[in-house]
């Protein structure tokens, strides 16, 4: 059964991933994104955490891919042309994609005592999840929200840039 | 009834997620516009987070 789901799963996100590349409008992009993102939350459940296959599907296949689309859509963006890439792309990123990718498939098979995975692996509940989240790693969990917050601070500043009044301008211009 | 009952290795999930995650390579580096490019940034955070759960 896991093996079946598995392949099935794998097979939809590979799939999804390719299409990713090969559409040139960015919202059929974006749809096949949405497809990748489920069928991981489907490996996350197969792998015993449901509570992170859940905020997957809300997160990234509800709230981001809104983001996506919504951006997309105001930007009004257009089909793209196909360039291939840059020369400097051609010439050194697709070797050392396929290298890298190599390296790492050779890695992975030859290591040994990876184990196997099974349905019947305990299932990681979210008491357990905030038990560990709330009590041994609270201080990490905090410094996170700070930086969360740091992340806002600079979106509003790079938001307000160019669009106020010119004597604020003048202002920040002469604090530099 | 042997293929219901088989489990799967971790290193396929591994490679999986090395799969999406060169594909998310590609992706950046053939593609113009912005917010695809971003698309493919988001397909890499995805695969990490496959072996990172892998791992766990």
């Amino acid at each position: 059964m896991h093996l079946i789901l598995f392949v099935l799963f794998a097979g939809i996100c590979l799939a999804g991933a390719i299409n990713l590349l090969l559409q040139s409008h960015p919202i059929n992009s974006a749809l096949s994104l949405i497809v990748v993102m489920t069928s991981l939350a489907v490996l996350y459940l197969l792998l015993g955490a449901e509570f992170l296959a859940a905020a997957q599907i809300i997160v990234y296949s509800g709230a981001i891919m809104v983001l996506f689309t919504f951006v997309v859509m105001l930007l009004n963006a257009g089909r793209e042309e196909r360039t291939m890439g840059s020369g400097v792309a051609r010439v050194v990123g697709f070797p050392a994609v396929v290298v890298i990718l190599a390296v790492i498939a050779t890695v992975i098979l030859h290591a040994q005592g990876l184990g196997v995975a099974s349905l019947s692996d305990p299932i990681t509940t979210t008491e357990d999840l905030s038990k560990v989240l709330f009590h041994e790693l609270l201080l990490p969990f905090e410094v996170t929200s700070v930086l969360i917050l740091i992340a806002i601070l600079g979106a509003v500043a790079l938001a307000r840039h160019g669009h106020g009044d010119p004597e604020a301008q003048g202002e920040r211009t002469a604090g530099k | 009834m042997n293929l219901l009952s088989q489990e799967v290795p971790i290193s396929w999930y591994l490679l999986l997620s090395a799969i999406l995650c060169s594909r998310g390579v590609v992706g950046f580096l053939i593609k113009r516009n912005l917010i695809t490019m971003f698309m493919s940034i988001e397909l890499m955070l995805n695969a990490v987070n496959l072996s990172f759960v892998t791992f766990a």
